[in-house]
C-alpha cells in the first residue's frame, strides 16, 4: 500500500519537475542574455546602440578600457523590418490565396498532393533555402540588378518562400472552420461559389488569416541562415531592392566567431533586442487569437464617432469591391498561387537534384570517404555522424523531458491553475524564441560549461531545448484525443494514477508522440543557426565522443556553399539533407495520418449511414 | 422592381412564379434511393407543409426545388422539376433560380457581419451598390420580417449578438431582400422557443400574400395551423397530399392516420 503510494507521489514529482525545467529554461534565457548584454549596453548607451547607425566594431574593445569601435545596429533594425515587410508582402499574399484555394478552388485530387507539397516547403532546412538562393536566386537576379543580386527583393522572395506553410497552414484551418452553413446561406441567395467565398467565408475567417500572417511575421524576423546567405550583410541601409544590407540575425552570425570583448557583448545585445521583437509579434498574435474567440459574439465598441468613421469606409470599400467584381480577381489570384506554390517547390527541390545527384553517383568517396586533412577531396561522412549524435543526444534530452511536461499539463492539473498558465507561457515564449537566440543561450552557457570550446554535447543541450515546445504541444494534443472514458476505465478497476498513465494513456497516444519524435529529428538535422557556434562549424575528421566538437550537414552545407570551392559537393550535400528531411516529415504524416484516421474510423461509418438516410 | 442590374440579360427572359410542378422525380444518394417517384402541384401564394419521420426525404425534396442538392456529391436526381415554365434542371443559371427561390434553413444561419450586411448581402450579390437603394431594401425587409422596429437602432451591430429567433427572422429578411417568388423552410422552427416560433408563423401568414412558402415541419401542430395544403412523406414516397383539412381530418391512407394520430414516427 505505502510502496504505491510512494510511487505516485514520486511519479508526480518528476513529472512537475520535468515542467518546471521549461519554466526554467525560459528564466535562464533571459537572465543570461541580460547579464551578458547589460555592461554592453551600458557602455554603449542604450540610445546610442538602438538608434546608431554606425557599426563598426573593435576587437580589442573591452568594457575597462575606452572604446573604439562604434556600435549601433539601427540600420539593422531597419533591415530586419523591411526583409519582414518584404516577406510579408510576398509570402503573405501568395499565402492568403492558395489557402483559399486550398480550401475552396482545389479539385479533389490535387488537394492532398498539393497539401504535402506545402508540409514539405516547412520542412525544408533554412540553409537549403539560403543555398537555393546563393546558386540560383542570385545568379538569376544578377541580370537585372546592378550588383550580384544579393539584398533586399532576394531576401524577401526567399523569406516570403520561407513564411508560406505558416500562413497557409493556420489560414486553412480558419477557413476550414467557418460553418457551411454560411455558405448554404450565402448559395440559398442567389450568390454563386466566388462570390459566397469572397464576401462570406473568407471575411469570416478574417482575424484568422490575420493571426496567421502575425505569426509568419515571427517567422521571417527570426530567421537567420537563409538570409545570411542572400542579403549581402553590410552593416548598410537597405536604400534599394539591391544593395547589400545586414538584419540583426545576420549580425550575431556573422561577428560571434571572432568578437572582442564588447563587441559580443553588443552582439547578445542585438539578441535582446530581436527577442523583444519576437515577443511583442507573439503578444500581438494572442491578442488577435482572443479577439477571435470574442468578436465571434458581438462587435461593440464604446467609440461612436471611431464606429461612424470606421463604417463610412467599410461601406465604401464594400461599394467598390464589389463594383470591380473583386471576387473575380480573387478568384484567379488563388488559382495562379495554388500553381505558383506546387512550381516552387518543384523548383527548388528539382534544381537542386539536378545539379547535386551527377556529384553524389560519381564521387562516392563525398558520402563513405575517409577525412584527410588538406585534401581536395570533400568528404561528408564526418558530419552524417555528427548528426546522428546530434540527434540521439538532443532526443536522449528533449523526448522525456518533454512528454514528462505535456503528462503533467494533461493528467495532473487544472486549465486555471497559476503554475499551469506559468508552463504554458513558458512553452509559448519557448515556440517563439528565433534559433539564432538559443545559438546565443548556449554559447554563453553550455559552451562555457564545458570547457569554453564548441562541443557536440554543448550543442544537442541547446538544440534540446529548442525542440522541448514542439513534443510538448504534440504529446499533449495527442494525450488529449485519449478518451477520458480510458482513464475512468483503468481507475475503476483500482488501478493508480501511475499504471493508468503508462498503462493506458501513453500507449494510446504512442503514434502522435512518434510523429513528434520524428518531426524533431528532422528538425535537428535541418537546424543550423543554433549549431554554429555550439556544436562546432569545421568538417573535419569522424568525431568519437560527445566533447569533441564537429559540423552537422547542415552547418557544412553552410560552410561548403560559402567557401564558393566545392560547389558540387555543396550541391550533393543539399540532396542529402533534403532526402533527410523530407523522408523524415513524410513518414512523420503517414504516421499521423494513421494516427487521425484510426480515432476517425468508426465515424466514417456513422457518416456515410447518415448521409444515406437524410 | 428593385433589382435592375442583372450580369446575365439571358436570364431575364425566364419568368419564375410561385407555381411549381414536379413529376416523377427520383433522387440517388450513390445507391441509396432517397426519394421514389414524387409528382406534386404546389400553388401559388399558399403555404404548403411537409410532415413524415426523421429520414423520409421531405427535407431532401425541399432542397431539390432550389437545387441545393448540388453541393452534395453523388447526387443523382432524375425526373422533371418546373417552377413556372422553367425546367430547374434544365440549361439555366443555378443562381438565378435560387434568387427566385430563397431558402431559410433548420438552424438560423446569419453571416458574422453587421445586421445591414446580412440583408444587403442579396442585393449586392446581383449589383445593386448605391446606398440609397440598399437602404429602402433593408428597410423594406425587415418591415416584412417584422422586425424594422425592434432592429432599426441595431443595424450595425454584429447579427450574432441576436437572439436565435430574431436571427431567423433575420435570416428571413436576408431571404426577402431578393425579392423571391417561392421561400423554402427547412423547419425553421426547431431550435427556436414557442413564442419565437409563434412569431415566425404569423410571419408565414403575412408573406403568403404574395409568395408561395414550402415548410418541413416536425410539428404536426404547426402544420395544421399554419398551411393550406400538406404532404406526408414516409420512406421517400410521398403518402399522401391534400388540403390540410382533409389530412389532419380524414386521410385517405392508412399510414397518414397511423402517422398523425401518434401510433409511429
Amino acid at each position: 500500500m505505502t510502496a504505491t503510494k510512494i510511487k505516485e507521489k514520486a511519479g508526480k514529482a518528476l513529472f512537475a519537475s520535468s515542467a518546471i525545467i521549461c519554466i526554467v529554461a525560459v528564466l535562464a534565457i533571459f537572465v543570461f542574455l541580460i547579464i551578458k548584454s547589460a555592461p554592453a549596453f551600458q557602455k554603449i548607451g542604450v540610445f546610442d546602440f538602438i538608434f546608431g547607425d554606425k557599426w563598426s566594431p573593435n576587437r580589442e574593445d573591452t568594457y575597462n578600457s575606452d572604446m573604439s569601435g562604434k556600435y549601433g545596429i539601427f540600420t539593422m533594425i531597419i533591415g530586419t523590418v523591411s526583409a519582414t515587410i518584404g516577406a510579408l508582402l510576398i509570402g503573405g499574399t501568395l499565402g492568403y490565396f492558395t489557402s483559399i484555394f486550398l480550401v475552396f478552388y482545389c479539385p479533389k485530387g490535387l488537394k492532398k498532393p498539393l497539401n504535402t507539397v506545402i508540409n514539405l516547403l516547412a520542412g525544408i532546412p533554412s540553409v537549403v533555402y539560403g543555398f537555393f538562393g546563393i546558386a540560383f536566386l542570385l545568379p538569376t537576379l544578377s541580370n537585372i540588378a546592378p550588383n550580384n543580386g544579393s539584398g533586399l527583393l532576394a531576401t524577401s522572395i526567399i523569406l516570403g518562400i520561407m513564411i508560406l506553410p505558416t500562413v497557409v497552414s493556420l489560414s486553412k484551418t480558419s477557413l476550414e472552420a467557418v460553418p457551411s452553413t454560411y455558405y448554404q446561406g450565402s448559395l440559398a441567395t442567389g450568390a454563386d461559389h466566388t462570390k459566397t467565398v469572397f464576401r462570406v467565408m473568407v471575411p469570416s475567417a478574417s482575424s484568422g488569416i490575420m493571426a496567421s500572417l502575425v505569426l509568419g511575421i515571427g517567422r521571417a524576423l527570426g530567421e537567420t541562415m537563409a538570409v545570411v546567405m542572400v542579403a549581402g550583410n553590410a552593416p548598410t541601409y537597405p536604400y534599394s531592392l539591391f544593395n547589400s544590407f545586414r538584419v540583426m540575425t545576420a549580425n550575431i552570425v556573422m561577428e560571434m566567431g571572432y568578437a572582442g570583448e564588447l563587441q559580443e557583448g553588443a552582439l547578445v545585445a542585438t539578441g535582446v533586442v530581436l527577442l523583444v521583437f519576437v515577443l511583442l509579434v507573439n503578444l500581438l498574435f494572442n491578442l488577435i487569437s482572443n479577439k477571435m474567440v470574442r468578436s465571434a459574439v458581438s462587435s461593440k465598441s464604446n467609440f461612436k464617432w471611431f464606429n461612424s468613421i470606421r463604417q463610412k469606409i467599410n461601406d465604401k470599400v464594400t461599394q467598390i469591391s464589389y463594383k470591380i467584381n473583386s471576387s473575380k480577381i480573387g478568384e484567379i489570384g488563388a488559382k495562379a498561387s495554388g500553381l505558383l506554390v506546387s512550381g516552387v517547390l518543384i523548383l527548388i527541390v528539382g534544381f537542386i537534384f539536378i545539379k547535386g545527384m551527377p556529384t553524389l553517383v560519381t564521387t562516392p568517396h563525398l558520402l563513405i570517404g575517409k577525412f584527410e586533412f588538406g585534401s581536395e577531396k570533400i568528404t561528408i561522412l564526418p558530419a552524417l555522424v555528427c548528426t546522428l549524435f546530434a540527434v540521439i543526444l538532443s532526443l536522449l534530452f528533449a523526448v522525456p523531458i518533454g512528454v514528462a511536461t505535456a503528462i503533467f499539463l494533461n493528467e495532473y492539473t487544472s486549465k486555471s491553475n497559476f503554475i499551469v498558465k506559468m508552463i504554458r507561457g513558458a512553452i509559448d515564449i519557448l515556440a517563439g524564441v528565433p534559433s539564432i537566440v538559443y545559438g546565443l543561450f548556449g554559447m554563453i552557457t553550455f559552451v562555457k560549461l564545458f570547457g569554453g570550446s564548441s562541443s557536440i554535447i554543448a550543442g544537442s543541450l541547446t538544440i534540446s531545448i529548442m525542440l522541448l515546445p514542439t513534443i510538448v504541444r504534440s504529446t499533449e494534443e495527442s494525450l488529449k484525443s485519449v478518451p477520458m472514458s480510458l482513464r475512468e476505465a483503468s481507475l475503476a478497476l483500482g488501478a493508480g494514477k501511475m499504471r493508468t498513465i503508462f498503462k493506458v494513456v501513453l500507449p494510446s497516444s504512442l503514434p502522435g508522440i512518434l510523429s513528434a519524435i520524428i518531426l524533431s529529428i528532422g528538425r535537428v538535422v535541418s537546424e543550423s543557426a543554433p549549431l554554429l557556434y555550439t556544436m562546432g562549424s569545421v568538417i573535419k575528421a569522424v568525431p568519437t565522443n560527445i566533447f569533441d566538437s564537429g559540423a552537422t550537414l547542415a552547418v557544412a552545407l553552410y560552410k561548403l556553399s560559402g567557401e564558393g570551392w566545392y560547389i558540387n559537393e555543396a550541391y550533393a550535400t543539399a540532396v542529402v539533407l533534403i532526402i533527410l528531411v523530407l523522408g523524415l516529415n513524410l513518414i512523420a504524416e503517414t504516421v499521423g495520418n494513421k494516427l487521425r484516421t484510426g480515432l476517425k474510423g468508426e465515424n466514417n461509418v456513422n457518416k456515410k449511414k447518415s448521409k444515406s438516410t437524410e | 422592381m428593385l433589382i435592375r442590374k442583372n450580369r446575365n440579360p439571358q436570364n431575364n427572359e425566364l419568368s419564375f412564379n410561385g407555381h411549381i410542378s414536379v413529376s416523377n422525380a427520383s433522387l440517388w444518394y450513390e445507391d441509396f434511393q432517397a426519394l421514389k417517384n414524387i409528382s406534386i402541384e404546389i400553388p401559388e401564394n399558399q403555404i404548403t407543409a411537409f410532415i413524415g419521420p426523421s429520414g423520409c426525404g421531405k427535407s431532401t425534396f425541399l432542397k431539390c426545388l432550389n437545387r441545393m442538392n448540388d453541393l452534395v456529391d453523388n447526387c443523382r436526381v432524375e425526373g422533371s422539376f418546373k417552377i413556372g415554365d422553367v425546367d430547374i434542371y434544365g440549361k439555366i443559371d443555378v443562381n438565378e433560380l435560387r434568387k427566385n427561390v430563397g431558402m431559410v434553413f433548420q438552424k438560423p444561419n446569419p453571416f458574422p457581419m453587421s445586421v445591414y450586411d446580412n440583408i444587403a448581402y442579396g442585393p449586392r450579390t446581383f449589383g445593386i451598390t448605391k446606398r440609397q437603394e440598399l437602404d429602402e431594401i433593408v428597410e423594406s425587409s425587415l418591415r416584412q420580417a417584422a422586425m424594422w422596429d425592434d432592429l432599426k437602432d441595431r443595424l450595425f451591430e454584429s447579427a450574432l449578438g441576436l437572439s436565435g429567433g430574431q436571427q431567423q427572422r433575420l435570416c428571413i429578411a436576408r431571404a426577402l431582400a431578393v425579392k423571391p417568388k417561392i421561400i423554402l423552410m427547412d423547419e425553421p422552427t426547431s431550435a427556436l422557443d414557442p413564442i419565437s416560433t409563434g412569431k415566425i408563423e404569423e410571419l408565414c401568414e403575412e408573406l403568403k400574400k404574395d409568395t408561395t412558402i414550402v415548410i418541413v415541419t416536425h410539428n404536426m401542430q404547426q402544420a395544421s395551423r399554419i398551411s393550406d395544403k400538406t404532404g406526408f412523406f414516409l420512406l421517400g414516397e410521398l403518402v399522401e397530399y391534400d388540403n390540410t383539412d382533409n389530412i389532419f381530418t380524414s386521410p385517405n391512407d392508412e399510414r397518414t392516420e397511423r402517422y398523425i394520430t401518434g401510433r409511429f414516427g
